[in-house]
């Protein structure tokens, strides 16, 4: 016996819906449910939720987007720098 | 069962103080209710818990706000001695007073969920409110890391806050000229980043927050980042392209950070950095 393991399909079948429900993309109009009430709108176990929650949200971006990430934090860290300690030249260029 | 000694809340207060807490503050256990959906509250992990105790503090310092390098302020560990209160309050709980005290573990839970939301328990216990960003902002000291003790001791409880630290001045200001705010102009949703949000009759309101990619600039170095590489690399057939992901220096870095990683969790603060109200543009020589 291993461990739990999500049924490919049924994460294809559900993950758009699972993502849309929960907290993921949050908007002011719509909060986010738990585990256990998208579970009980969708028809399934709580537990095949929370997988393809953990799945769908490692899933929404790829690879890309974590190098994207640092380029990110390292231009706006020197923006702030510039603009904190009165120094123009530690402006990203 | 006996009820607390005179003066137990003070004592409690005074002892996080002393040991290093810039606020304390108490909620009701049952004020989680209208939050917090079943097994995300108190009494989930703690049954009879009547109290939840939170401090905050270990703030980071002007120095590592205007550091160059953003690897500063995601490894300084700061959380770690906010952590140290907590627990030692747990500890007093229990041996002082004789009740149940659980230190709510900083880490996550199944589902890659917290145990409990600190940031619910801090507003909860009138310490702070959440910002348009995201973290919750105390109106005094900004933002701030937090720890919290759940316990079946029945505390004196604290008031929310009936204002909030956000929107700052600065940022009514900037809204009203640009109809964004620093950290709206910072992280755009629009343009690559995670959040949306408006100005309404001078509060903050959060239309929209991408969590998916947030992770990926809070986590980048951190559980996401090792596993989108290592799905990558077994995903490559070629052995040398294997071996540029494994020695590279994304992997590197990320098997560092979790190595250590109680002080890495936290690895993005664009939008709390750019924002007024989290620790002001103070002056220093």
């Amino acid at each position: 016996m291993g461990v739990f393991r999500l049924d490919p399909a049924i994460y294809n079948r559900y993950k758009d819906q699972v993502l849309k429900l929960c907290n993921s993309f949050q908007r002011i109009d719509r909060p986010g449910l738990s585990d256990r009430q998208i579970a009980e709108q969708l028809g399934l176990d709580e537990r095949t939720v929370t997988e393809i929650r953990c799945v769908a949200e490692r899933d929404c971006y790829p690879l890309e987007e974590w190098e994207k990430a640092i380029e990110f934090k390292r231009k706006a860290t020197l923006e702030w720098s510039a603009l904190a300690l009165k120094r123009p030249d530690l402006k990203p260029k | 069962m006996p009820g607390l000694p005179p003066g137990a809340t003070a004592a409690l207060k005074s002892s996080a103080f002393q040991a290093g807490a810039t606020v304390c503050g108490v909620a009701s256990a049952a004020a989680f209710d209208a939050h917090a959906p079943a097994g995300h509250r108190p009494g989930d992990l703690l049954p009879g818990a009547a109290s939840v105790v939170v401090v905050g503090g270990s703030q980071p310092r002007a120095g590592d706000w205007a550091a160059t390098s953003p690897w500063v302020l995601q490894t300084m560990g700061t959380t770690e001695r906010i952590q140290s209160v907590g627990r030692k309050l747990a500890q007093q709980i229990e041996s002082q007073l004789g009740y149940y005290a659980l230190y709510v573990p900083p880490g996550t839970a199944s589902g890659d969920t917290p145990f409990l939301s600190l940031m619910l328990a801090a507003q909860l216990a009138g310490l702070g409110s959440r910002s348009l960003a995201g973290p919750v902002l105390n109106r005094e000291h900004g933002f701030m890391y937090w720890s919290a003790v759940i316990t079946t001791a029945p505390l004196e409880t604290d008031t929310v806050e009936g204002e909030s630290a956000c929107p700052a001045p600065p940022c009514r200001e900037m809204w009203e000229r640009e109809r964004t705010t620093p950290c709206l102009k910072t992280c755009p949703a629009d343009d690559g980043g995670c959040l949306a949000g408006t100005l309404e009759h001078g509060r903050a309101v959060r239309t929209f927050y991408d969590a998916a990619r947030c992770n990926t600039r809070v986590h980048t170095h951190w559980v996401g980042g090792f596993q989108k590489v290592l799905e990558e690399t077994l995903n490559e057939t070629d052995r040398d392209r294997r071996k540029m992901l494994l020695y590279g220096d994304f992997f590197t870095r990320t098997l560092w950070a979790i190595t250590y990683s109680s002080t890495n969790i936290a690895q993005c603060f664009e939008c709390m950095r750019v924002c007024p109200a989290a620790h002001g543009l103070k002056e220093m020589k």
